[in-house]
């Protein structure tokens, strides 16, 4: 990589690191190890291309993308037997608009949806895409993620309840 | 906060969602950590990644040279015999019979780094030979009395002289500023090798030190030596100050020659991986539990749950009358390209080139007397089934019977069904 383009990455990657680990965060339900992982990984992925990323719109959008199918492709890996998340049991009802925090209801609330699905909450309320730019991101088709995106949320809605102002915000 | 303001306008969020936004924001926002380091191990990742691209890249360009009439010669790049002096391996333009050399195996290269390791214990020893793809590796755990360690070595081609191998053993620059030390030192058969002390977790939330070693040859070989102070990379605690291996001490290891010999013995597509199609487990559309339900023995199962129509991934929680058990199931398209990953060194490989693999573990996440079996099964053309089965009823739940309700060779007759891709 020549100076120039090494400083510019540099640059990039410090802007952009804190708020990848925070998406990554979220995409993990809250498995900052595995978090950690995901953005060395796409910052690595970005390092590889820099020159072409540089020279796109949108680098920042761009790697919130890679991130995105990084994660993916990750969980795409892992057999059925780490995907039991999927099929746990709902929140016990008396822990809902309780004490628990939002946050930390709404994290394990993650932790109970199959990959794409937290994928779609991320990039869609998270990173505030479309359903087109979602869809982009996600290599899906945009009327796969509208019923995606229709199913997850009636299944947060059953998880964390219709209103959620009822959790405690600390 | 959220990269791109791109709210699609003509779906306006309802209250729900708003709610949702508000939240994500707020369970996000508080997760922070060292970013320097995240950056610093990402370039790094970057580095290591581009290296092994461009050994990917030569690997699969590599020329074969005809030396006299019975000998080849294997070049990086693809250049003539003589270019750069670039003769690879012990073979030389003069030897009119040289034999391409034996692969050596993943057995082999243990007892390498077993015999250039000081004295001490071996366990949790795993490999990968030099025929195998994508690109050969020993991994051991050792212990000189003072703590166990895990130590690995892998190996690669580099184009000789090119910015990839220079940089695979240039010290990270002050944008990459954590570790302890870093040195490189040219040896006199004018191979470069660097010696890089640093950590395992760029925030050193926990202090596993990582040291490594990467030794490139004149001709384009690459060693990369690993050491940690722990008994695994990650998820695993410091079981002593510092890695075993001095700087010096890991500098020799990488430069033994039993490395290059190894290397020159790897057949020119091994190093591959980037070539492989990367796969998509959408193209995979029979649904799950259904097929699933026909699939099951013929003896009497009730069904208490059942995951519906979805494809890829589905699950059953059956009872043959003695306790439930949940079984699920991923069918994936297109998965040679983990193939490695996935099926080591137990797996079977079927007579139609299928590969198959059998776990009978504790359950990970299971209560008390929870057992997984899983049968992982990988066709020749990437198609991938994979069933598991708990004995009991959910993945936290604690065992409701000894052992799941559908024996090893049941799983593997459903794995096997040609069903999953009519």
């Amino acid at each position: 990589m020549r100076q120039r383009r090494a400083d510019e990455y540099a640059e990039f990657a410090a802007a952009r690191a804190g708020h990848l680990y925070r998406s990554a965060c979220l995409l993990t339900a809250g498995d900052t190890h595995l978090a950690e992982d995901l953005v060395q990984e796409t910052l690595g992925r970005l390092y590889v291309s820099w020159g072409r990323v540089s020279r796109v719109g949108n680098p920042a959008g761009y790697a919130q993308t890679v991130l995105a199918r990084t994660f993916l492709a990750h969980q795409r890996k892992r057999s059925s037997t780490e995907r039991a998340t999927d099929v746990l049991p709902d929140l016990p009802d008396e822990r809902a608009g309780q004490d628990m925090p939002l946050r930390l209801t709404l994290l394990e609330a993650l932790g109970r949806l199959p990959a794409k699905d937290r994928a779609v909450v991320v990039l869609r309320y998270w990173e505030d895409r479309s359903i087109e730019e979602t869809a982009r991101a996600m290599n899906a088709s945009s009327a796969a993620v509208r019923t995606r995106c229709v199913r997850v949320l009636g299944r947060l809605r059953e998880l964390l309840g219709e209103d959620l102002s009822d959790y405690a915000r600390s | 906060m959220p990269v791109d303001q791109h709210s699609d306008p003509f779906v306006p969020l309802d209250p729900f969602e708003e709610q949702l936004s508000a939240g994500l924001r707020q369970a996000g926002g508080v997760f922070e950590t060292d970013r320097a380091a995240l950056v610093t191990a990402g370039a790094l990742k970057g580095r290591r990644r581009l290296l092994r691209r461009r050994a990917a890249v030569v690997g699969g360009a590599a020329s074969l040279a005809l030396v006299g009439l019975g000998g080849a010669l294997l070049l990086p790049g693809g250049g003539s015999a003589h270019q750069d002096g670039a003769e690879v391996g012990s073979s030389t333009p003069s030897a009119t019979s040289t034999p391409a050399p034996a692969p050596v195996s993943g057995d082999d290269l243990i007892r390498t780094l077993e015999k250039l390791l000081p004295h001490g214990k071996f366990s949790k020893a795993e490999a990968r030979g030099t025929d195998e793809p994508p690109a050969p590796y020993v991994h051991l755990v050792y212990d000189d009395g003072k703590g166990a360690a895990a130590v690995g070595v892998s190996l690669a081609r580099v184009e000789p002289g090119s910015d990839e191998a220079r940089q695979a053993t240039e010290c990270p620059g002050k944008a990459f500023a954590h570790y302890d030390a870093c040195s490189t030192t040219r040896l006199p058969d004018a191979s470069v090798v660097m010696v890089l002390q640093g950590y395992e977790y760029p925030d050193r939330r926990v202090d596993t030190k990582w040291w490594s070693a990467e030794l490139v040859t004149p001709t384009g070989q690459h060693v990369s030596v690993s050491e940690w102070n722990a008994a695994a990379e990650k998820d695993s605690p410091v079981t002593r100050a510092e890695p075993p291996l001095s700087a010096d001490r890991l500098r020799k290891l990488a430069a033994a020659s039993a490395w290059r010999d190894a290397i020159d013995s790897m057949p020119e597509d091994t190093a591959e991986p980037t070539a492989q199609p990367t796969g998509s487990d959408t193209a995979v559309a029979v649904p799950i539990a259904p097929m699933l339900r026909s699939l099951l023995p013929k003896r009497k199962f009730t069904v208490s749950e059942d995951s519906g129509d979805d494809s890829g991934f589905g699950y059953l929680v059956v009872d043959d009358g003695m306790g439930k058990s949940l079984v699920q199931v991923n069918v994936q398209g297109d998965m040679s390209d983990v193939a490695g990953d996935l099926f080591g060194s137990g797996a079977k490989t079927l007579p139609d080139g299928t590969k198959v693999a059998v776990h009978q573990e504790p359950s990970e996440k299971g209560g008390a007397g929870a057992v997984m079996w899983t049968v992982d099964t990988l066709r020749s053309d990437g198609r991938r089934v994979v069933i598991s089965e708990l004995n009991s009823g959910a993945p936290h739940d604690d065992a409701t019977r000894r052992t799941p309700a559908l024996s090893i060779e049941e799983l593997r007759a459903i794995a096997l069904s040609p069903k999953w891709w009519q």
